[in-house]
C-alpha cells in the first residue's frame, strides 16, 4: 500500500515552529548550528578606514588558512566608540575583537571591560614591538600622568598594536621639486609657486569639521611648534606662546592657502583634494597614501610622494594605530587571543608590511620588498617624533571643547590663540567636575 | 460528559474567572507597555539622579544633574539652537502644508497624481535624506557649487558658514515634513461640512473672506494638533543633524538631541545625560499642554 503524504497548511505551521523552537534552542544552548562554518571564529569589529585595506585583503584569507573563521564587521567611525563600549559594558557579546583607534584605550580601561593579553599570554616585553606602540596598550599607562582612581594601580596590557598608522606628511613631487619640505613655511611658500605655475589649486588641505578631524589636523602643527597638551597634573598647557602660535597658523596661514570650503572638510574631501590633484601637501594617515600609486584611485600617479611631517621647531606627528582589543564578554576569547598571537608573530607582521600596511613590529619594517613606499618613511617619521595622544579616559571630551573652538576660529580666518584660551578653560572646568584635581 | 464540563465551567466562573478574565487578556499587552515604555522611562528617572564615571554610577547626586544643566553653556546653546529650529521649521512647514492643502482640495487633471508625489519626501529614510542634501550642500562637490561654477560664480558656502548651515537644516526639514502638515490639513480640510460654504458663496462672499471666516476658524483644532505633533517631533530630530553636519560648523547646528547623545555615548556621562533628556522631555510637555490650553481658551472666546 502507498502512504501518500501531502502538505497541508497545518503540517507546514507546524514544521516552521519546529525548526524555529529548535533554531532557538540550539542558540540559546550555545550550540553550533548544523549549517555553520568550520573554523576558529572570530568576530572583529573595525571602522571603516583605508589603513585596514591590506589587512582585510591579504591577511584575512590568510587567517583563514591558518584555521580561523574570520567575521569581520565595519562600521562608521563616528559610531564605533559608542557602540563598542555599549556592546563591552553591557556584556552583549557581540564581539571578539575591537580594532580601537589608539586614544580609546583610556575609555575602555577605566571601565574595566578589556582582557589582559598578557595573563592570554602575549609577550609585551618582546623587543621587536615598536615601543611607543606597545606602550599605548596599556592601561593605566606606564608612563606619563595617571588620572585620579588609577595612581597606584599595575600597569596592565589591555590592547595590542594592530595597524602602525602615524601621520606622515604626502606631496606633489612636482611642486615640491628638491623633495620633502622641511618646514611649514617652506610648505607654504613652494605651494604657492606650484598654485602660480597651475599645478595645484592648493598649496595645503586639511579637516576642518568640528571636534576629532579638526584637532588631528591641527595636532601636528601644534606639536612642531613646540606644543605640549597637559601637565604631569592634568592642567590644559596647550594655550603656551608655541601652542598659540600655532593656532593662528593653522587658522590664519594654513587657511588662506587651502580650499575656501576646509571649515566642512574631513578625511574624504582632504583624500579626494590630495588623490585628485588639486591639494600640494597633506598631513594624513596611512588610508589615503596607500592609494597613491594606483591610478585607477588617483589622477596624479607618480607625482606623490611622502615625508616625514614638516617642523617649526620639531618634525613630530601624531600616531593613531589602530589597536586591538579583547572584550571580557567575547564569545570566543580564546580564539581571540590565539588569532592575536598569531597576528603579531614576526612572521605574519612580515605579510603585512608586504600587502602595503604599517607594521607593529621593527622588523617587518627592514623586510626587503614592502608592500608600500610609505612604509620606510613612517619607520623615519617614528625615529624622528611620534606621540600619541593624551592618555587620559576624558579625550574625547576634551577634543569635543578643543575641536569646537578652533573650528570657530577656523571659520573666522583669524583668533587661533584666543580659541585656545577659550577651550583651555573650558577643558580646566571639565576636568574639574570630572575630579582630576 | 457535556453536563461535567458545563459544571466545572460554571464552577470556574463562582471562583472569579468572569471578573479576572479582563485583566488576563490585558496582561500581555500591560507587560509589554511596562517593559518598553515605563521601566526605560523609570530607569531613566534613576540615572538622572546619579553621577557616572567612566560608564558606571558612582554616586548618587539628587538634582545636581538637572541644576548643573542652567550653567552648562553647552546645554544653554544646544537649547536655543534647537528651539530656534523648532520654531522656524515648524512655522514653515505649518504654512507651506496649509497652502498645499487647499491647492489639492480642488479637483482636477493629474490631483491625484500630485498628490501621492507631494507626501514622497516624508516617506524617505531621514538618513537618505541627510546625504541627499550632503551632496547638494558639499562645498567641493556639490549640486550648488556645480551650478554656481557652471554660471561663472564659485563654490556655495553652505555647511561651512554658521548662518548658512543652520538655514541648509531648516530647509532639509520644511522639505521632508512639509507632507506630513501637507496630509494631516489635507484629511482635515476634506471633512468639513459644505454647508456653511456654499451659504457663504449664496452671500457672495470672496475667497479670502471664506478662507478668514470659515476655513482657517474650523481647521484650527486639526492645525493645533499637527502643530503640536510637528513640534514633539522636531524637538527630537537626530539623524539629519548627525548625518549632514554633525552639529557643526562650531556648534551652530547642535540640537539638544545631539548634545545629550555625544553626552550619554561618547563622554559617557549617563547621568548628566539623562537629566537632560528627562528635562527636555518636560519642555515639550509643558509646551504642548500650553499650546493646547491657549487653543482652547481661543475657541472658547
Amino acid at each position: 500500500m502507498m502512504h501518500s503524504s501531502r502538505l497541508t497548511r497545518r503540517s507546514v505551521i507546524k514544521g516552521g515552529l519546529g525548526l524555529a523552537l529548535a533554531t532557538t534552542a540550539l542558540t540559546t544552548l550555545g550550540l553550533p548550528l548544523p549549517a555553520r562554518a568550520a573554523g576558529k571564529k572570530v568576530i572583529i569589529g573595525a571602522f571603516a578606514d583605508g589603513g585596514l585595506t591590506p589587512f582585510k585583503e591579504k591577511i584575512i584569507p590568510l587567517a583563514k588558512e591558518k584555521g580561523f573563521d574570520i567575521e569581520f564587521l565595519e562600521d562608521e567611525y563616528g559610531v564605533t566608540l559608542e557602540k563598542w563600549f555599549a556592546d563591552a559594558q553591557s556584556g552583549a557579546g557581540q564581539y571578539d575583537l575591537y580594532l580601537l583607534d589608539d586614544p580609546w584605550v583610556p575609555q575602555f580601561g577605566a571601565a574595566n571591560v578589556l582582557e589582559d593579553l598578557g595573563a592570554g599570554g602575549i609577550d609585551a616585553t618582546d623587543k621587536d614591538w615598536i615601543g611607543s606602540m606597545i606602550d599605548m596598550g596599556y592601561w593605566p599607562p606606564q608612563q606619563g600622568p595617571r588620572v585620579k582612581g588609577f595612581e597606584n594601580a599595575k600597569p596592565t596590557l589591555i590592547c595590542v598594536p594592530f595597524v602602525g598608522d602615524l601621520q606622515t606628511l604626502t606631496y606633489r613631487n612636482d611642486v615640491f621639486t628638491g623633495g620633502a619640505p622641511k618646514t611649514w613655511d617652506e610648505v607654504i611658500a613652494k605651494g604657492k609657486e606650484g598654485v602660480a605655475a597651475g599645478k595645484i589649486k592648493y598649496p595645503v588641505v586639511f579637516r576642518g569639521v568640528t571636534g576629532n578631524p579638526i584637532v588631528t589636523s591641527w595636532y601636528p602643527i601644534f606639536l612642531s611648534f613646540g606644543g605640549s597638551f597637559f601637565d604631569d597634573k592634568w592642567n590644559p598647557i596647550f594655550n603656551s606662546a608655541q601652542g598659540k602660535a600655532s593656532a593662528d597658523f593653522f587658522v590664519g596661514t594654513m587657511k588662506q592657502n587651502t580650499a575656501s570650503g576646509v571649515v566642512e572638510f574631513d578625511s574624504d574631501q582632504e583624500g579626494a583634494a590630495i588623490l585628485g590633484g588639486d591639494a600640494g601637501a597633506i598631513i594624513q594617515y596611512s588610508g589615503n597614501a596607500l592609494k597613491a600609486d594606483d591610478p585607477a584611485q588617483t589622477k596624479v600617479a607618480g607625482k606623490l610622494d611622502f615625508g616625514v611631517v614638516p617642523k617649526q621647531e620639531k618634525a613630530i606627528a601624531q600616531m593613531g594605530i589602530f589597536i586591538a582589543g579583547v572584550p571580557k564578554s567575547a564569545p570566543n576569547k580564546a580564539n581571540s587571543i590565539e588569532f592575536l598571537k598569531w597576528y603579531v608573530s614576526a612572521e605574519t607582521q612580515a605579510k603585512l608590511s608586504e600587502a602595503g600596511s604599517i607594521p607593529v613590529k621593527r622588523s617587518a619594517f627592514g623586510i626587503a620588498k614592502p608592500g608600500n613606499r610609505l612604509i620606510p618613511v613612517a619607520l623615519q617619521q617614528l625615529d624622528a617624533g611620534a606621540l600619541p595622544r593624551p592618555r587620559t579616559p576624558d579625550w574625547a571630551k576634551v577634543e569635543e571643547l578643543l575641536g569646537i573652538e578652533l573650528n570657530k576660529a577656523l571659520q573666522a580666518g583669524s583668533g587661533g590663540g584666543a580659541a585656545l584660551d577659550t577651550a583651555a578653560k573650558q577643558v580646566k572646568d571639565y576636568l574639574t567636575t570630572a575630579g582630576y584635581y | 460528559m457535556q453536563a461535567g464540563t458545563q459544571a466545572r465551567k460554571y464552577r470556574l466562573q463562582g471562583a472569579g474567572l468572569d471578573l479576572a478574565l479582563p485583566y488576563l487578556m490585558l496582561a500581555p499587552g500591560l507587560t509589554i507597555v511596562l517593559g518598553v515604555l515605563v521601566y526605560p522611562l523609570w530607569d531613566g528617572l534613576r540615572a538622572s539622579a546619579k553621577a557616572y564615571r567612566y560608564g558606571s554610577p558612582v554616586a548618587d547626586v539628587g538634582l545636581q544633574n538637572y541644576l548643573r544643566l542652567w550653567s552648562d553653556a553647552q546645554f544653554l546653546n544646544s537649547l536655543w539652537v534647537t528651539v530656534k529650529f523648532v520654531a522656524l521649521s515648524v512655522s514653515f512647514e505649518a504654512v507651506l502644508g496649509f497652502a498645499l492643502a487647499l491647492f489639492c482640495l480642488h479637483e482636477f487633471r493629474g490631483i491625484r497624481l500630485l498628490r501621492t508625489v507631494l507626501i514622497i519626501p516624508m516617506v524617505v529614510t531621514p538618513v537618505v535624506v541627510a546625504i541627499v542634501f550632503r551632496l547638494i550642500y558639499a562645498s567641493d562637490a556639490g549640486m550648488l557649487t556645480a551650478l554656481s561654477e557652471a554660471m561663472g560664480g564659485g563654490a556655495v558656502q553652505i555647511l561651512g558658514n554658521p548662518l548658512n548651515a543652520f538655514i541648509g537644516l531648516v530647509v532639509l526639514d520644511v522639505w521632508e515634513w512639509t507632507p506630513l502638515m501637507f496630509l494631516i490639513l489635507l484629511a482635515g480640510l476634506q471633512s468639513l461640512p459644505h454647508e456653511p460654504f456654499e451659504a457663504a458663496r449664496v452671500d457672495g462672499a470672496g475667497a479670502w473672506r471664506v478662507f478668514a471666516d470659515l476655513t482657517f476658524p474650523m481647521m484650527r483644532p486639526v492645525l493645533a494638533v499637527a502643530i503640536v505633533l510637528r513640534t514633539i517631533d522636531a524637538f527630537g530630530t537626530f539623524d539629519q543633524v548627525f548625518v549632514l553636519t554633525r552639529g557643526g560648523p562650531g556648534e551652530a547646528t547642535r540640537l539638544i538631541s545631539i548634545y545629550g547623545y555625544d553626552t550619554a555615548f561618547k563622554f559617557q556621562q549617563t547621568g548628566y545625560a539623562a537629566a537632560l533628556f528627562v528635562t527636555i522631555g518636560l519642555v515639550v510637555l509643558a509646551l504642548a499642554f500650553s499650546a493646547i490650553r491657549l487653543l482652547r481658551r481661543v475657541d472658547a472666546s
